[in-house]
């Protein structure tokens, strides 16, 4: 294949992806201004007849939306770095270090992940109210902060783990402790990886909906996915806001995942440091 | 106003904060720096002090839960000086605010799990427990039920385990595939990478109830876009009609598929920035080294970039595969609301019906227990091949 | 350099950490609400009430605070229905349940056979309400729910742009479709949730049957085999309603005006009114032609339901009685009505000249005296669960309907068995 034609096919097939990917928004957009609260429709335009932004003001004024939103990022950002900075540590101790329990830890961090969620609840309302967590962010972000950490470790792990011990081994013949070490040299080479399970902490912990169900229970302090949620009724569901909430709410991620491209393809990579 | 925040509420949170980050950056700070004194132990017990005393005094918060991690990081510390030889104990010091927060999180449920799964906690006996506080032990009966009683009208556990097998393994399939191929299209684009990623994360991004909701109009036999393309598609060209293609009752026929194809599309783009972080670890060098022999870009692919995103997306792909596993969101949301079909209920789904339509808490627990088990089975088999020790 | 700068970096994220990780422990300091003068509420009414109930409640607040000098304060959480379900039962597993849930009455036999809901018989005169609607919520001989509203029964409703009357048997509606889609450029003639159990209910009461005797489950029967014959040839003999139509999906295509009627329940009403204006008209699900009887809907009506523990403090229980009494009094029943189109349980209320003189009451009142009162056992629990599955077997071929009926009647019976009261 030759040079000119290559890219061309590379930006068709992304583009194509990108259409199925961003579709089902367009329709949800559709939705959010289509007047009635539909949330199917027998008509495929972009535009509906009697579009409005209506849903839009209404979510505004007549929600605590702006609360909800800015609740979630509070819990959402104290989360993501509380769990990154957790999990950076410990995957540092399984990556480096040979000690007893390493094999067993690893196995826990996956067993941890394989009890069926649903079953959690009962539980969680023993725990909750002998800890007096009910109406509080404590306890949700130590809960969102820990329930990440099992993908943020392994993910973290592996990545260290292509990391040459030279690198570090170097360092400490400089003077630097293990910890400093760590620090001055794993860190900064690791920002594609943090900034992953920075991005999996921060979307985990945006939509969880279960433990704040059972945790929060007054509408000012709620997070958006339970704020939502007070628009659907048992039959009847304010789709128009619901939808224009659910766009609203996507766009935060969206920045964040833009922003972190920059960590994503940082020159911190291990080529440019081993070349 | 009361939508927002009045001044002194920010003000007053604004302090909140700082004063908080003092607190805990001189935890972290005496955590790691101090381990390995003789005297660390003092700190965890002076906070332990100031948590009990001074915010109970002061009544702000529930103090427990810092006095729980006050009390285990102390154990931990008397652990590591007492059993630790020579100064070993930074790797256990790492973990160890890890560790504390994932058994408060889970230890307790899953103890409390195993506990129901040997009574008999039912509609009946609820009155009882809640009196008592005791249940009766029924030893390994909820066990044996939920092999002989079927947990659904029409399929039994073992065809449960046979779609959940497939559930599982072609959502992960395709999941690691699109991410791969999405990946590895997006390394090789100069201009404009970020912008096609900020968009292709958007299934990932959006909060799952509407996409599912909307994707599940899609499908619909009628309205939905999927069927109204594939009839432009056939009157475009008819002799397609002749390859078998048509218009498909997805809902009402092939739930399960529909199912799966929305949850591949939701699942993609978490394991394309996966890959795509670990094709950023991946040097330049040994490409160049490559081209200079003269490798063609499958040969590369395959000895070069393959191994070296195995640590990264081997992880993914086993926690990939207990997610998917015990999945119920997408089921529900596309066939719990369209008249309860069974047809595509896996282990998990079947599960929450036995536990919340039917109140039978012990044998959901006795369930869950199952699911946890054959999860083990299928993670172990599976580190086993990807040896975790490296 | 690239270390210092990096290092720097650290020390900003360590600190963005540490920064974030605290204000947890100021934000929010409210106080879990379990004094006595906190009353938590969990309900799970659609959006549109919402207002409704918080003025109530501000109204009650006020008017408590002119009779007894104190201050209360009130919680409002929403929950959907199912999940409602969920949390009620492990909150009240966990014993910090809430003080009062509004529930439709379905789901009040597990709480009441639980023992999570108090028995209200002997704190509430329930002569002052409508007899079917507490009918509904009476279990053991026992009444579980104070009444809110009367109904939450589905009804005909239609396009008046189509046809002006609404028909009165099934031969006539299906006649006015044969003639008439066409010309309207309509897609489909009736449109209801086929999936839903729910909707299935008034043809089989029209046939003559109903899913509990004496709470025994009756489906193995030969009226439910007429019906699901009826159901199945609406879809697929006649074409009369829409394929894999649920709820959100019927609603979009009668907004749409694709199809002339729909059968829905009250809590639809106002929506419908308020877009369709004039255009919007109701009407008795019409009679089986085939059976020469109406169809009978299921009657039950939105409750309020006092959770246990309430009872050992009595200070708050007398303040939520306070509460439940004010809210269903007449005045409130009246403006419930005017607000929500929602028939009053009081009877009172419903007798008053406001809710008479409603053409919409009016046909919703004859409709409500043609069903029969939701059982509230909860066998029930078993029955839509069954029959929701069976039933979706049928209407896609994928099981005749003399083995379904089968099936179901014997799918149930273990299932009850199951859950061994």
């Amino acid at each position: 294949m030759n040079k000119k034609l290559k890219p061309f096919f590379l930006h068709l097939f992304i583009i194509i992806a990108v259409i199925i990917a961003t579709y089902p928004l367009i329709r949800i957009f559709s939705v959010s201004i289509r007047p009635g609260d539909r949330i199917i429709s027998t008509d495929l335009s972009i535009i509906p007849d009697g579009a409005s932004f209506i849903s839009y003001i209404k979510l505004f004024k007549e929600t605590y939306f702006l609360r909800w939103i800015f609740n979630s990022l509070l819990i959402t950002f104290a989360t993501s770095f509380i769990g990154v900075s957790l999990a950076s540590t410990a995957a540092y101790a399984f990556s480096r270090y040979r000690f007893v329990g390493k094999k067993w830890g690893l196995q826990l961090l996956l067993l941890s992940q394989m009890i069926p969620a649903g079953m959690l609840i009962l539980p969680l309302y023993l725990m909750i109210m002998k800890l007096n967590l009910i109406n509080t962010y404590l306890g949700m972000v130590i809960a969102y902060s820990v329930s990440s950490l099992p993908f943020s470790i392994w993910i973290l792990k592996g990545y260290y783990d292509t990391i040459p011990h030279s690198l570090e081994e170097a360092a400490m013949v400089d003077g630097a402790n293990e910890l400093q070490a760590f620090y001055r040299i794993i860190l900064p080479l690791s920002t594609p990886a943090l900034s992953i399970t920075f991005l999996f902490n921060f979307t985990t912990a945006w939509n969880e909906y279960l433990v704040a169900r059972v945790v929060l229970y007054n509408p000012q302090n709620y997070t958006w996915t339970l704020g939502l949620f007070e628009l659907q009724g048992q039959f009847i569901t304010q789709w128009g806001m619901f939808t224009a909430g659910s766009i609203i709410i996507t766009i935060p991620v969206l920045l964040i995942f833009l922003y972190s491209s920059k960590w994503l393809v940082s020159g911190l990579t291990l080529g440019s440091v081993k070349g | 106003m009361e939508y927002l925040f009045t001044t002194a509420n920010v003000i007053f949170f604004v302090i909140a904060v700082l004063i908080s980050v003092g607190l805990i950056e001189l935890y972290f700070y005496l955590h790691f720096k101090l381990y390995d004194k003789k005297y660390y132990i003092i700190i965890p017990v002076l906070s332990l002090v100031f948590f009990g005393v001074v915010i109970s005094f002061l009544n702000i918060y529930s103090t427990k839960i810092l006095i729980y991690f006050a009390i285990w990081e102390m154990f931990f510390s008397y652990l590591c000086v007492r059993y630790v030889k020579g100064k070993n104990y930074l790797p256990y010091m790492l973990i160890a605010p890890a560790v504390i927060g994932l058994m408060m999180l889970l230890l307790y449920p899953f103890l409390f799990e195993i506990y129901l799964s040997f009574t008999d906690l039912k509609l009946t006996t609820i009155m009882q427990w809640k009196e008592t506080g005791k249940l009766p032990f029924v030893g390994l009966k909820q066990y044996i039920n939920v092999f002989k009683l079927p947990p659904l009208s029409e399929t039994t556990f073992w065809q449960l385990f046979g779609r959940t097998l497939l559930w599982t393994f072609s959502n992960v399939f395709f999941h690691v595939l699109g991410g791969l191929l999405l990946a590895l299209m997006l390394i090789e684009i100069k201009n404009l990478r970020g912008v096609y990623r900020m968009f292709l994360i958007i299934p990932w991004a959006m909060p799952q109830v509407v996409a599912v909701l909307s994707l599940r109009g899609e499908f619909h036999s009628e309205y939905g876009f999927v069927n109204i393309m594939i009839k432009k598609l056939i009157a475009a060209f008819p002799f397609l009609t002749q390859l078998g293609i048509g218009p498909v009752n997805w809902l009402s026929d092939h739930p399960l598929l529909t199912c799966t194809l929305i949850n591949i599309w939701l699942g993609i783009p978490f394991m394309m920035v996966v890959i795509l972080g670990g094709l950023q670890s991946i040097s330049q060098s040994y490409y160049d080294a490559a081209t200079i022999d003269g490798a063609s870009y499958l040969q590369k692919l395959k000895y070069i970039t393959l191994p070296l995103l195995k640590p990264v997306v081997l992880p993914a792909i086993t926690l990939g595969t207990i997610w998917t596993f015990n999945n119920i969101n997408i089921i529900y949301l596309v066939t719990g609301q369209a008249g309860g079909t069974e047809r595509a209920d896996i282990l998990v789904s079947a599960l929450y019906k036995a536990a919340f339509v039917y109140n039978r808490y012990s044998y959901s627990a006795a369930f869950a227990m199952i699911i946890f088990v054959i999860l083990f089975l299928i993670t172990t088999s599976y580190s086993k091949m990807i040896k975790v020790d490296n | 350099m690239l270390l210092t700068e990096s290092k720097m970096k650290n020390k900003i994220s360590f600190l963005t950490v540490v920064f974030l990780s605290i204000f947890m422990t100021s934000c929010l300091n409210n106080k879990p609400a379990n004094d006595t003068r906190s009353i938590v509420m969990w309900e799970m009414e659609d959006a549109y009430v919402a207002p409704f109930i918080d003025e109530i409640i501000t109204n009650f607040k006020k008017d408590y605070f002119k009779k007894h000098g104190i201050e209360l304060n009130f919680t409002r959480a929403h929950y959907q229905t199912e999940d409602l379900r969920q949390q009620f039962q492990a909150a009240s597993l966990a014993g910090v349940p809430p003080d009062i849930i509004i529930s439709p009455s379905d789901t009040a036999g597990i709480y009441a056979i639980s023992g999570f809901i108090l028995p209200l018989d002997k704190v509430f005169d329930f002569n002052l309400y409508n007899k079917p609607v507490v009918e509904a919520i009476t279990l053991d001989n026992k009444v579980w729910g104070i009444p809110i509203s009367n109904g939450n029964h589905l009804m005909l409703m239609f396009n008046k742009k189509f046809i002006k009357e609404a028909p009165k048997t099934t031969d006539e509606l299906f006649k006015f479709c044969d003639n008439n889609l066409k010309k309207y450029n309509l897609d489909y003639c009736l449109a209801f949730d086929g999936g839903e159990p729910f909707w299935l209910m008034p043809w089989l009461g029209g046939f003559g049957g109903w899913p509990l005797d004496n709470n025994k489950p009756t489906l193995n029967t030969p009226e439910m085999k007429r019906t699901l014959q009826f159901y199945h040839d609406l879809k697929f003999k006649y074409k009369y309603i829409p394929p894999e139509c649920d709820y959100n999906c019927m609603d979009s295509l009668f907004k749409e005006g694709k199809v002339p009627f729909i059968i829905n329940g009250d809590w639809a009403i106002s929506s419908y009114s308020e877009q369709f204006k004039e255009n919007f008209g109701i009407g008795l699900i019409p009679e089986i032609s085939e059976a020469h009887r109406y169809p009978t809907p299921m009657i039950s009506g939105r409750y309020f339901l006092l959770s246990s523990p309430i009872s050992s403090n009595t200070e708050k229980f007398e303040i939520v009685k306070e509460f439940v009494k004010f809210y269903t009094n007449k005045e409130n029943q009246i403006k419930q009505f005017k607000e929500l189109k929602r028939l009053p349980a009081l009877k009172e209320a419903s007798m008053s000249k406001e809710v008479l003189s409603d053409p919409i009451a009016k046909v919703s009142m004859e409709q409500i005296l043609k069903g029969k009162p939701m059982p509230m056992a909860y066998e029930m629990r078993a029955v839509w669960d069954t029959v929701r599955n069976y039933q979706g077997l049928v209407m896609t071929n994928k099981m005749s309907i003399d083995e379904a009926t089968f099936k179901m009647q014997k799918e149930v019976e273990r299932k009850i068995k199951e859950m061994d009261r």
